[in-house]
């Protein structure tokens, strides 16, 4: 009978120990899971924190495509056609893995290899010390405050047509080893940002010419190049720059060893909606110098002299209709750039060239884009001796995305 | 006379940067209270597109998004503000 009571008792008090239990497991779940999320969280904030290898990311860039041209060359009225397709043209291929290295909050390392149509290079490898509330300061190769196009808008996911504007990315040449400070700052409803580097400089050639690639330090000078940036609106929808470029380029130990360079650019960027499209309206024009200076003809060794400047610039809009409530609409941008390299009038390379750039893009993803550009481009060559005329159109297609 | 043209030209870069010095320092490189207020998406929508298209939130973790802040605010020149608010609205909404 006893035993049966405490079998009954025992049936009676099971509901009661499992209703217990399950208040006491979700008092505790509940506890636990908050406690679990708050300790995670605060992981997550050491973890963003904490210095070391830990932070080793890998971005970059892939630019591949098709590029169809015509090429006439007419030179005493005589035209001369040449027409090729490429699949790897050497400015419209690109891949680029950008490896970033950060240590805690102050600390980043870049490295930027690139492989294009002309081989394996660098485009920068510096290091950057993020030293106080609008201070930065960096050092190793990096791009040079010159303008915006190469900083900012070279890379082919940005750039809105298939190539760079004639003569503007080369010219100066984008990078240089040095030492740069930098900052963006608030101003009331404005901001400006600025942008000073020490870098070995330019180098010229003894016709006068400044060299593109495989720069060397070919004297004790250092060159100073500077942006300072301006934007007035409190939306950041317009910023206007001016830089400057200064600095010897002769080599050391030679005649030409005080000619200086003073390089000027002026760049704009405007970006804002108007209903239905987003407008972006971007341009740069520079101006580059170098000192007068008996340079020498490599052809029959004379010595010969002439104005030493070159102008190149573009002018690019593009809209993309935001607006529209189609999505296949929505991702397309049209595009229109003109451009226009002038380099010394009297100089053996002496040519001027205009180039129209149409464009048809449509976004595959915020970083992803396929391209269509029709390019026409036309150059006179204004050198006595090889005086012609030559008249380019290209079509692009070409795919690019950032990863 | 070259001598006096170079020294013209270095002496408008020093007064260009005295006035924005000035000018910086007048306003004690402080954001309005309009600019202040701006929220880590309204700075998002408005700074990214000056060169290209916003970022999807989910295109980096979190860690990642602390790193790709300061490798854009030195290339936007961001102010520290504006890329602190850019960062955690990107990983709020990731």
């Amino acid at each position: 009978m006893k035993k049966k009571l405490s079998v009954l008792r025992f049936l009676l008090y099971l509901p009661v120990l499992f209703l217990g239990r399950n208040q006491l497991a979700a008092q505790q779940s509940g506890v636990d899971s908050a406690t679990l999320s708050r300790i995670n969280a605060l992981e997550q904030e050491v973890a963003d924190q904490k210095p070391g290898e830990s932070h080793f990311m890998v971005a970059g860039l892939a630019t591949m495509g098709f590029v169809s041209n015509s090429t006439n060359t007419i030179t005493g009225g005589i035209g001369q056609k040449v027409k090729t397709n490429s699949m790897a043209d050497a400015d419209h291929y690109e891949f680029s893995p950008m490896f970033l290295w950060r240590h805690g909050k102050n600390l980043l390392l870049e490295f930027e290899p690139s492989f294009d149509g002309y081989g394996l290079g660098v485009n920068w490898a510096d290091v950057s010390y993020f030293a106080a509330p609008g201070l930065i300061v960096r050092a190793g190769y990096f791009v040079l405050p010159f303008g915006t196009y190469n900083k900012r808008l070279a890379a082919g996911w940005i750039d809105k047509v298939a190539g760079d504007p004639v003569g503007l990315a080369d010219l100066p040449p984008s990078s240089d080893f040095g030492v740069e400070i930098e900052g963006g700052l608030p101003m009331g409803n404005m901001k400006f940002n600025y942008d000073v580097s020490v870098t070995n400089g330019m180098q010229m050639q003894s016709d006068g010419e400044l060299q593109g690639i495989g720069i060397v330090d070919n004297n004790k000078n250092k060159t100073i190049t500077a942006r300072v940036g301006w934007l007035p609106f409190q939306n950041s929808c317009l910023e206007i720059g001016l830089s400057g470029m200064f600095g010897k380029v002769g080599d050391a130990g030679t005649e030409w060893e005080n000619v200086k360079t003073d390089m000027y650019a002026a760049d704009l960027n405007f970006v804002k909606t108007l209903n239905p499209f987003l407008v972006n309206i971007k341009g740069q024009y520079n101006y580059i110098h170098v000192g007068d200076a008996q340079f020498v003809n490599p052809d029959d060794m004379s010595a010969y002299t002439f104005k030493n400047t070159t102008k190149t610039g573009f002018a690019q809009i593009s809209l993309r209709p935001t607006g529209s409530n189609d999505n296949f609409v929505k991702n397309l941008e049209f595009a229109f750039r003109y451009g226009n390299f002038t380099t010394p009038g009297a100089s053996l390379w002496a040519a001027k060239t205009n180039s129209w750039d149409f464009g048809l893009d449509y976004w595959l993803s915020w970083r992803t884009v396929l391209k269509f550009t029709y390019e026409n481009m036309k150059t006179d060559n204004t050198v006595p001796a090889s005086l012609n005329t030559v008249k380019s159109n290209s079509m692009f297609l070409q795919f690019s995305t950032e990863f | 006379m070259k001598s006096i043209k170079h020294i013209s030209k270095i002496t408008a870069v020093i007064i260009m940067g005295c006035i924005i010095s000035g000018i910086a320092i007048l306003n004690g490189c402080k954001a309005s209270q309009l600019v202040q207020a701006k929220s880590g998406a309204q700075l998002w929508a408005e700074n990214c597109q000056r060169c290209h298209n916003t970022p999807s939130p989910s295109s980096f973790s979190h860690e990642q998004w602390e790193t790709i802040g300061m490798h854009m605010q030195s290339r936007a020149l961001l102010t520290d503000d504006e890329r602190d608010k850019i960062v955690t609205f990107l990983k709020q909404a990731n």
